[in-house]
Protein backbone atom coordinates (compact mmCIF):
# COMPACT_ATOMS: atom_id res chain seq x y z
CA UNK A 1 0.00 0.00 0.00
CA UNK A 2 2.72 2.45 0.98
CA UNK A 3 4.49 1.55 -2.25
CA UNK A 4 1.39 2.52 -4.19
CA UNK A 5 1.16 5.84 -2.39
CA UNK A 6 4.81 6.48 -3.03
CA UNK A 7 4.35 5.73 -6.70
CA UNK A 8 1.37 8.04 -6.91
CA UNK A 9 3.26 10.83 -5.16
CA UNK A 10 6.19 10.39 -7.49
CA UNK A 11 3.91 10.55 -10.52
CA UNK A 12 2.19 13.66 -9.21
CA UNK A 13 5.58 15.30 -8.74
CA UNK A 14 6.70 14.34 -12.26
CA UNK A 15 3.51 15.71 -13.83
CA UNK A 16 3.69 18.92 -11.83
CA UNK A 17 7.27 19.47 -12.99
CA UNK A 18 6.24 18.72 -16.57
CA UNK A 19 3.40 21.24 -16.46
CA UNK A 20 5.70 23.80 -14.83
CA UNK A 21 8.26 23.26 -17.58
CA UNK A 22 5.62 23.63 -20.27
CA UNK A 23 4.39 26.85 -18.64
CA UNK A 24 7.93 28.25 -18.48
CA UNK A 25 8.59 27.43 -22.13
CA UNK A 26 5.28 28.90 -23.17
CA UNK A 27 5.69 32.22 -21.36
CA UNK A 28 9.48 32.58 -21.35
CA UNK A 29 10.84 31.01 -24.52
CA UNK A 30 8.10 31.15 -27.15
CA UNK A 31 7.66 34.94 -26.99
CA UNK A 32 11.35 35.28 -27.88
CA UNK A 33 10.72 33.52 -31.20
CA UNK A 34 9.20 36.23 -33.35
CA UNK A 35 9.52 33.98 -36.40
CA UNK A 36 6.40 32.08 -35.46
CA UNK A 37 3.28 34.16 -35.51
CA UNK A 38 1.56 31.48 -33.46
CA UNK A 39 2.77 28.93 -30.94
CA UNK A 40 1.36 25.58 -29.78
CA UNK A 41 -0.50 25.51 -26.50
CA UNK A 42 1.68 23.12 -24.48
CA UNK A 43 -0.38 23.31 -21.29
CA UNK A 44 -3.50 22.32 -23.15
CA UNK A 45 -1.73 19.42 -24.85
CA UNK A 46 -0.33 18.16 -21.53
CA UNK A 47 -3.65 18.42 -19.73
CA UNK A 48 -5.65 16.57 -22.34
CA UNK A 49 -2.95 13.91 -22.89
CA UNK A 50 -2.74 13.13 -19.18
CA UNK A 51 -6.51 13.12 -18.91
CA UNK A 52 -6.84 10.83 -21.91
CA UNK A 53 -4.21 8.37 -20.69
CA UNK A 54 -5.00 8.27 -16.95
CA UNK A 55 -8.64 9.26 -16.67
CA UNK A 56 -10.75 12.12 -15.40
CA UNK A 57 -9.28 12.54 -11.90
CA UNK A 58 -5.70 12.89 -13.12
CA UNK A 59 -6.92 15.11 -15.95
CA UNK A 60 -8.77 17.41 -13.59
CA UNK A 61 -5.85 17.72 -11.17
CA UNK A 62 -3.42 18.48 -13.99
CA UNK A 63 -5.92 20.94 -15.44
CA UNK A 64 -6.27 22.60 -12.05
CA UNK A 65 -2.53 23.01 -11.71
CA UNK A 66 -2.06 24.30 -15.27
CA UNK A 67 -5.05 26.61 -14.88
CA UNK A 68 -3.78 28.08 -11.61
CA UNK A 69 -0.44 28.86 -13.25
CA UNK A 70 -2.20 30.63 -16.11
CA UNK A 71 -4.50 32.49 -13.72
CA UNK A 72 -1.60 33.67 -11.59
CA UNK A 73 0.12 34.92 -14.68
CA UNK A 74 -2.70 36.55 -16.58
CA UNK A 75 -3.98 39.00 -13.98
CA UNK A 76 -7.60 38.62 -15.14
CA UNK A 77 -10.34 37.22 -12.89
CA UNK A 78 -8.81 34.36 -10.91
CA UNK A 79 -10.23 30.98 -11.89
CA UNK A 80 -10.95 31.88 -15.51
CA UNK A 81 -8.32 29.50 -16.88
CA UNK A 82 -8.59 26.94 -14.07
CA UNK A 83 -12.23 26.38 -14.95
CA UNK A 84 -11.66 25.57 -18.61
CA UNK A 85 -8.56 23.46 -17.96
CA UNK A 86 -10.41 21.38 -15.33
CA UNK A 87 -13.19 20.67 -17.83
CA UNK A 88 -10.70 19.75 -20.55
CA UNK A 89 -9.01 17.29 -18.16
CA UNK A 90 -12.36 15.83 -17.15
CA UNK A 91 -13.90 15.36 -20.59
CA UNK A 92 -10.76 13.88 -22.12
CA UNK A 93 -10.63 11.52 -19.17
CA UNK A 94 -13.96 10.09 -20.26
CA UNK A 95 -12.32 8.86 -23.44
CA UNK A 96 -9.68 6.97 -21.50
CA UNK A 97 -11.59 3.74 -22.10
CA UNK A 98 -10.72 4.02 -25.78
CA UNK A 99 -7.08 4.54 -24.94
CA UNK A 100 -4.55 2.01 -26.11
CA UNK A 101 -0.93 2.29 -27.20
CA UNK A 102 0.04 3.49 -30.65
CA UNK A 103 -3.40 4.83 -31.40
CA UNK A 104 -2.79 8.39 -32.50
CA UNK A 105 -5.95 9.27 -34.45
CA UNK A 106 -8.22 9.78 -31.47
CA UNK A 107 -5.72 11.96 -29.56
CA UNK A 108 -5.37 14.14 -32.64
CA UNK A 109 -9.14 14.50 -33.02
CA UNK A 110 -9.41 15.27 -29.30
CA UNK A 111 -6.63 17.85 -29.62
CA UNK A 112 -8.55 19.61 -32.38
CA UNK A 113 -11.81 19.61 -30.41
CA UNK A 114 -10.05 20.79 -27.26
CA UNK A 115 -8.35 23.68 -29.03
CA UNK A 116 -11.65 24.74 -30.58
CA UNK A 117 -13.52 24.53 -27.29
CA UNK A 118 -10.77 26.35 -25.39
CA UNK A 119 -10.60 29.25 -27.82
CA UNK A 120 -14.34 29.47 -28.17
CA UNK A 121 -14.51 29.77 -24.38
CA UNK A 122 -12.01 32.65 -24.39
CA UNK A 123 -13.74 34.31 -27.34
CA UNK A 124 -17.22 34.15 -25.82
CA UNK A 125 -16.17 35.09 -22.29
CA UNK A 126 -13.76 37.90 -23.09
CA UNK A 127 -14.53 39.16 -26.61
CA UNK A 128 -18.12 38.40 -27.61
CA UNK A 129 -19.42 39.89 -24.34
CA UNK A 130 -17.78 43.17 -25.34
CA UNK A 131 -19.54 43.17 -28.68
CA UNK A 132 -16.65 41.94 -30.82
CA UNK A 133 -18.64 39.97 -33.35
CA UNK A 134 -16.18 39.26 -36.13
CA UNK A 135 -15.60 35.62 -35.22
CA UNK A 136 -14.39 34.86 -38.76
CA UNK A 137 -11.36 37.07 -38.28
CA UNK A 138 -10.51 35.62 -34.89
CA UNK A 139 -10.91 32.10 -36.20
CA UNK A 140 -8.62 32.56 -39.18
CA UNK A 141 -6.12 34.75 -37.40
CA UNK A 142 -5.77 33.17 -33.98
CA UNK A 143 -7.59 29.89 -33.58
CA UNK A 144 -6.64 28.14 -36.81
CA UNK A 145 -2.85 28.74 -36.68
CA UNK A 146 -2.62 27.65 -33.06
CA UNK A 147 -4.80 24.63 -33.75
CA UNK A 148 -2.59 23.46 -36.61
CA UNK A 149 0.56 24.07 -34.60
CA UNK A 150 -0.82 22.18 -31.63
CA UNK A 151 -1.82 19.24 -33.83
CA UNK A 152 1.73 18.94 -35.16
CA UNK A 153 3.21 19.19 -31.69
CA UNK A 154 0.72 16.65 -30.34
CA UNK A 155 1.82 14.25 -33.02
CA UNK A 156 5.37 14.32 -31.61
CA UNK A 157 4.84 14.96 -27.92
CA UNK A 158 2.17 12.31 -27.54
CA UNK A 159 4.48 9.65 -29.01
CA UNK A 160 7.37 10.66 -26.76
CA UNK A 161 4.99 10.77 -23.87
CA UNK A 162 3.75 7.24 -24.49
CA UNK A 163 7.29 5.88 -24.65
CA UNK A 164 8.39 7.68 -21.50
CA UNK A 165 5.28 6.41 -19.84
CA UNK A 166 5.87 2.78 -20.80
CA UNK A 167 9.36 3.11 -19.43
CA UNK A 168 8.13 4.51 -16.12
CA UNK A 169 5.68 1.61 -15.89
CA UNK A 170 8.31 -1.04 -16.53
CA UNK A 171 10.75 0.52 -14.05
CA UNK A 172 8.06 0.61 -11.43
CA UNK A 173 7.09 -2.99 -12.14
CA UNK A 174 10.68 -4.15 -11.78
CA UNK A 175 11.07 -2.26 -8.54
CA UNK A 176 7.84 -3.68 -7.28
CA UNK A 177 9.12 -7.20 -8.00
CA UNK A 178 12.41 -6.48 -6.27
CA UNK A 179 10.68 -5.24 -3.18
CA UNK A 180 8.34 -8.21 -3.18
CA UNK B 1 -14.26 2.77 -11.01
CA UNK B 2 -14.35 6.34 -9.80
CA UNK B 3 -16.87 7.65 -12.24
CA UNK B 4 -19.08 9.07 -9.55
CA UNK B 5 -16.15 10.35 -7.49
CA UNK B 6 -14.73 12.22 -10.46
CA UNK B 7 -18.13 13.75 -11.17
CA UNK B 8 -18.36 15.07 -7.61
CA UNK B 9 -14.83 16.34 -7.92
CA UNK B 10 -15.73 18.19 -11.12
CA UNK B 11 -18.72 19.82 -9.45
CA UNK B 12 -16.69 20.85 -6.39
CA UNK B 13 -13.87 22.29 -8.52
CA UNK B 14 -16.33 24.08 -10.80
CA UNK B 15 -18.08 25.73 -7.87
CA UNK B 16 -14.69 26.66 -6.41
CA UNK B 17 -13.56 28.26 -9.67
CA UNK B 18 -16.80 30.18 -10.16
CA UNK B 19 -16.64 31.48 -6.58
CA UNK B 20 -13.03 32.52 -7.14
CA UNK B 21 -13.87 34.25 -10.43
CA UNK B 22 -16.69 36.19 -8.78
CA UNK B 23 -14.60 37.05 -5.70
CA UNK B 24 -11.56 38.17 -7.67
CA UNK B 25 -13.71 40.22 -10.04
CA UNK B 26 -15.07 42.15 -7.08
CA UNK B 27 -11.85 42.44 -5.07
CA UNK B 28 -8.62 41.11 -6.49
CA UNK B 29 -6.75 41.41 -3.19
CA UNK B 30 -7.88 37.97 -1.91
CA UNK B 31 -5.49 36.16 -4.21
CA UNK B 32 -2.40 38.20 -3.40
CA UNK B 33 -0.86 35.85 -0.77
CA UNK B 34 -1.06 32.98 -3.27
CA UNK B 35 0.31 35.14 -6.06
CA UNK B 36 3.21 36.21 -3.87
CA UNK B 37 4.02 32.68 -2.74
CA UNK B 38 4.06 31.34 -6.29
CA UNK B 39 5.91 34.44 -7.46
CA UNK B 40 8.78 33.71 -5.09
CA UNK B 41 9.24 30.30 -6.71
CA UNK B 42 8.52 31.10 -10.35
CA UNK B 43 9.99 34.54 -10.94
CA UNK B 44 13.65 33.55 -10.36
CA UNK B 45 13.20 30.64 -12.80
CA UNK B 46 11.48 32.89 -15.33
CA UNK B 47 14.27 35.42 -14.96
CA UNK B 48 16.83 32.68 -15.60
CA UNK B 49 15.05 31.30 -18.63
CA UNK B 50 14.54 34.78 -19.96
CA UNK B 51 18.18 35.82 -19.59
CA UNK B 52 19.37 32.60 -21.26
CA UNK B 53 16.84 33.01 -24.06
CA UNK B 54 17.63 36.69 -24.53
CA UNK B 55 21.34 35.84 -24.51
CA UNK B 56 20.91 33.30 -27.28
CA UNK B 57 18.66 35.63 -29.22
CA UNK B 58 21.16 38.47 -28.90
CA UNK B 59 24.10 36.22 -29.84
CA UNK B 60 22.31 35.15 -33.02
CA UNK B 61 21.41 38.68 -33.97
CA UNK B 62 24.97 39.80 -33.06
CA UNK B 63 26.50 37.36 -35.52
CA UNK B 64 24.17 38.63 -38.20
CA UNK B 65 24.88 42.25 -37.57
CA UNK B 66 28.67 41.74 -37.39
CA UNK B 67 28.77 41.37 -41.15
CA UNK B 68 27.30 44.78 -41.71
CA UNK B 69 29.16 46.35 -38.83
CA UNK B 70 32.43 47.32 -40.47
CA UNK B 71 30.74 48.96 -43.43
CA UNK B 72 28.40 50.72 -41.09
CA UNK B 73 31.32 51.81 -38.95
CA UNK B 74 32.82 53.84 -41.77
CA UNK B 75 29.55 55.49 -42.59
CA UNK B 76 28.97 56.28 -38.94
CA UNK B 77 32.38 57.91 -38.52
CA UNK B 78 31.49 60.29 -41.26
CA UNK B 79 28.18 60.96 -39.58
CA UNK B 80 29.78 61.68 -36.20
CA UNK B 81 31.39 64.82 -37.54
CA UNK B 82 28.17 66.25 -38.79
CA UNK B 83 26.36 65.16 -35.67
CA UNK B 84 28.89 66.80 -33.37
CA UNK B 85 28.28 70.04 -35.08
CA UNK B 86 24.54 69.54 -34.90
CA UNK B 87 24.78 68.53 -31.25
CA UNK B 88 26.37 71.81 -30.29
CA UNK B 89 23.61 73.66 -31.99
CA UNK B 90 20.94 71.50 -30.33
CA UNK B 91 22.50 71.98 -26.91
CA UNK B 92 21.90 75.66 -27.12
CA UNK B 93 18.41 74.91 -28.37
CA UNK B 94 17.81 72.69 -25.34
CA UNK B 95 18.77 75.45 -22.99
CA UNK B 96 16.40 77.72 -24.77
CA UNK B 97 13.69 75.09 -24.59
CA UNK B 98 14.18 74.69 -20.84
CA UNK B 99 13.77 78.39 -20.40
CA UNK B 100 10.66 78.43 -22.54
CA UNK B 101 9.21 75.44 -20.69
CA UNK B 102 9.59 77.28 -17.45
CA UNK B 103 7.92 80.24 -18.99
CA UNK B 104 4.99 78.16 -20.14
CA UNK B 105 4.97 76.18 -16.90
CA UNK B 106 4.97 72.92 -18.75
CA UNK B 107 6.02 71.08 -15.63
CA UNK B 108 3.47 68.38 -16.31
CA UNK B 109 5.67 66.99 -19.04
CA UNK B 110 6.10 63.28 -18.46
CA UNK B 111 9.90 63.44 -18.60
CA UNK B 112 9.75 64.65 -15.03
CA UNK B 113 7.75 61.75 -13.59
CA UNK B 114 9.83 59.47 -11.30
CA UNK B 115 10.55 56.22 -13.10
CA UNK B 116 11.82 52.73 -12.30
CA UNK B 117 13.43 50.58 -15.00
CA UNK B 118 12.27 46.97 -15.26
CA UNK B 119 12.92 43.98 -17.46
CA UNK B 120 10.23 41.97 -19.25
CA UNK B 121 10.61 38.35 -18.12
CA UNK B 122 7.56 36.61 -19.54
CA UNK B 123 4.80 37.21 -22.01
CA UNK B 124 1.42 35.66 -22.63
CA UNK B 125 2.02 33.36 -25.59
CA UNK B 126 -1.63 33.44 -26.58
CA UNK B 127 -2.55 35.96 -29.20
CA UNK B 128 -5.84 36.78 -27.51
CA UNK B 129 -4.19 38.88 -24.84
CA UNK B 130 -1.25 41.26 -24.78
CA UNK B 131 -0.10 40.83 -21.20
CA UNK B 132 3.43 40.54 -19.90
CA UNK B 133 5.31 40.24 -16.66
CA UNK B 134 8.16 42.44 -15.40
CA UNK B 135 10.78 41.66 -12.76
CA UNK B 136 9.93 44.48 -10.34
CA UNK B 137 7.13 44.25 -7.81
CA UNK B 138 5.70 45.78 -4.65
CA UNK B 139 9.13 45.44 -3.01
CA UNK B 140 10.42 47.97 -5.56
CA UNK B 141 7.49 50.31 -5.00
CA UNK B 142 5.36 49.15 -7.92
CA UNK B 143 1.60 49.38 -7.41
CA UNK B 144 -1.41 48.54 -9.59
CA UNK B 145 -2.50 51.29 -12.02
CA UNK B 146 1.02 52.63 -12.48
CA UNK B 147 1.79 53.63 -16.08
CA UNK B 148 4.46 51.80 -18.07
CA UNK B 149 6.55 53.45 -20.80
CA UNK B 150 8.86 52.12 -23.48
CA UNK B 151 10.73 53.88 -26.26
CA UNK B 152 9.36 57.27 -25.27
CA UNK B 153 5.73 56.28 -25.51
CA UNK B 154 2.96 54.81 -23.41
CA UNK B 155 3.18 51.01 -23.29
CA UNK B 156 0.60 49.89 -20.77
CA UNK B 157 -0.59 49.81 -17.19
CA UNK B 158 0.23 47.61 -14.20
CA UNK B 159 -2.78 45.40 -13.48
CA UNK B 160 -1.56 43.43 -10.50
CA UNK B 161 1.53 43.19 -8.39
CA UNK B 162 3.36 40.46 -6.50
CA UNK B 163 6.24 40.98 -4.13
CA UNK B 164 8.89 40.54 -6.82
CA UNK B 165 6.96 40.84 -10.10
CA UNK B 166 4.18 42.81 -11.71
CA UNK B 167 1.77 42.06 -14.52
CA UNK B 168 1.37 44.72 -17.20
CA UNK B 169 -1.41 45.00 -19.77
CA UNK B 170 -0.31 46.67 -23.01
CA UNK B 171 -2.43 49.38 -24.55
CA UNK B 172 -2.67 47.15 -27.64
CA UNK B 173 -4.60 44.55 -25.62
CA UNK B 174 -8.15 44.30 -26.90
CA UNK B 175 -9.53 45.17 -23.46
CA UNK B 176 -7.42 48.30 -23.06
CA UNK B 177 -9.03 51.75 -23.31
CA UNK B 178 -7.11 54.95 -22.70
CA UNK B 179 -8.65 58.37 -22.39
CA UNK B 180 -6.52 60.58 -24.64
CA UNK B 181 -6.38 63.95 -26.34
CA UNK B 182 -4.70 65.70 -29.20
CA UNK B 183 -1.56 67.53 -28.13
CA UNK B 184 -2.32 70.39 -30.47
CA UNK B 185 -6.03 71.00 -30.08
CA UNK B 186 -6.64 69.27 -26.70
CA UNK B 187 -9.75 67.58 -28.12
CA UNK B 188 -10.45 64.35 -26.24
CA UNK B 189 -10.78 60.88 -27.68
CA UNK B 190 -10.52 57.23 -26.67
CA UNK B 191 -7.53 55.10 -27.70
CA UNK B 192 -8.51 51.44 -27.61
CA UNK B 193 -6.53 48.31 -28.36
CA UNK B 194 -7.94 46.21 -31.18
CA UNK B 195 -6.81 42.73 -32.09
CA UNK B 196 -7.77 43.24 -35.72
CA UNK B 197 -5.79 46.47 -36.09
CA UNK B 198 -2.88 45.14 -34.05
CA UNK B 199 -1.82 43.08 -37.08
CA UNK B 200 -0.88 46.34 -38.80
CA UNK B 201 0.70 47.67 -35.59
CA UNK B 202 -2.10 50.11 -34.94
CA UNK B 203 -4.68 51.03 -32.32
CA UNK B 204 -8.15 52.48 -32.70
CA UNK B 205 -9.11 56.07 -31.93
CA UNK B 206 -12.78 56.74 -31.37
CA UNK B 207 -15.24 59.10 -29.70
CA UNK B 208 -13.76 62.20 -31.31
CA UNK B 209 -16.25 65.02 -31.54
CA UNK B 210 -17.24 65.73 -35.14
CA UNK B 211 -16.07 69.31 -34.91
CA UNK B 212 -12.82 68.47 -33.12
CA UNK B 213 -9.59 69.59 -34.70
CA UNK B 214 -7.82 66.24 -34.69
CA UNK B 215 -6.34 65.41 -38.07
CA UNK B 216 -3.94 62.84 -39.51
CA UNK B 217 -0.43 63.05 -38.07
CA UNK B 218 -1.43 64.81 -34.84
CA UNK B 219 0.39 63.68 -31.70
CA UNK B 220 -2.02 61.93 -29.33
CA UNK B 221 -1.22 62.08 -25.61
CA UNK B 222 -2.95 60.81 -22.47
CA UNK B 223 -5.63 63.25 -21.40
CA UNK B 224 -6.03 65.28 -18.24
CA UNK B 225 -9.38 63.67 -17.45
CA UNK B 226 -8.14 60.06 -17.43
CA UNK B 227 -8.56 58.40 -14.04
CA UNK B 228 -5.61 56.03 -14.35
CA UNK B 229 -3.19 57.52 -16.86
CA UNK B 230 -0.97 60.48 -16.04
CA UNK B 231 -1.54 63.45 -18.35
CA UNK B 232 0.69 64.33 -21.28
CA UNK B 233 2.29 60.95 -22.04
CA UNK B 234 2.78 60.49 -25.77
CA UNK B 235 0.84 57.50 -27.14
CA UNK B 236 1.30 57.89 -30.88
CA UNK B 237 0.13 59.68 -34.00
CA UNK B 238 -3.36 59.82 -35.46
CA UNK B 239 -4.08 58.41 -38.92
CA UNK B 240 -7.07 57.71 -41.18
CA UNK B 241 -9.38 60.05 -39.26
CA UNK B 242 -12.85 59.87 -40.77
CA UNK B 243 -16.36 60.93 -39.82
CA UNK B 244 -18.40 57.99 -38.50
CA UNK B 245 -21.53 56.72 -40.21
CA UNK B 246 -23.91 58.39 -37.73
CA UNK B 247 -22.28 61.79 -38.52
CA UNK B 248 -21.81 62.64 -34.82
CA UNK B 249 -18.29 61.48 -34.09
CA UNK B 250 -15.03 60.83 -35.87
CA UNK B 251 -12.73 57.84 -35.52
CA UNK B 252 -9.54 56.51 -37.00
CA UNK B 253 -6.38 54.62 -36.18
CA UNK B 254 -3.28 55.44 -34.18
CA UNK B 255 0.33 54.57 -34.94
CA UNK B 256 1.93 53.95 -31.52
CA UNK B 257 5.35 55.28 -30.53
CA UNK B 258 6.29 52.33 -28.31
CA UNK B 259 7.67 49.23 -30.02
CA UNK B 260 5.49 46.31 -28.99
CA UNK B 261 7.27 43.58 -30.95
CA UNK B 262 10.58 43.46 -29.15
CA UNK B 263 9.97 44.27 -25.52
CA UNK B 264 12.96 43.97 -23.20
CA UNK B 265 13.39 47.04 -21.01
CA UNK B 266 10.50 49.16 -19.84
CA UNK B 267 10.01 52.06 -17.43
CA UNK B 268 7.37 52.19 -14.74
CA UNK B 269 6.27 55.61 -13.54
CA UNK B 270 6.07 55.33 -9.75
CA UNK B 271 3.60 58.16 -9.44
CA UNK B 272 -0.09 57.40 -9.72
CA UNK B 273 -2.83 59.55 -11.17
CA UNK B 274 -5.10 58.78 -8.21
CA UNK B 275 -2.47 60.06 -5.71
CA UNK B 276 -1.90 63.16 -7.81
CA UNK B 277 -5.58 64.00 -7.78
CA UNK B 278 -5.72 63.56 -4.00
CA UNK B 279 -2.77 65.89 -3.49
CA UNK B 280 -4.29 68.40 -5.85
CA UNK B 281 -7.58 68.18 -4.00
CA UNK B 282 -5.95 68.80 -0.63
CA UNK B 283 -4.12 71.83 -1.91
CA UNK B 284 -7.16 73.54 -3.32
Amino acid sequence: MSLKIRRTLKRILVYMLLILLAFMIQTGVFPLLPVFSSVPNLLLILTFSLGFIYGSVTGMLCGLFAGILMDLFSGGPFGFYSLVFIYIGYFNGIFTKYYYDDFITLPLILCGINELAYHLYIYVARFLVRGKLDIGFYFVDIILPELLFSLIVTLFIYRIFLKANKRLDTIEQKRGQNVA
Amino acid sequence: MDNRASKYMLIVLTVLCVVLIVLSSIESGYINPLRNAVGYVLVPIQKGINSVGTGIYNAVSDAESLRNASRENQELRAQIDTLLEENNRLKSDTLELARLRELYQLDQDYMQYPKVAARVIAKDSEKWFQVFRIDKGSADGIEPDMNVLCGGGLLGIVTDVGANYATVRSIIDDESRVSAMSQVSADTCIVAGDLQLFEDGRLRISNIDKNAGISDGDAIVTSNISTKFLPGILIGYAADIQVDAQQLTKSGTLIPVADFDNLQEVFVITQKKADMQQEGGEES
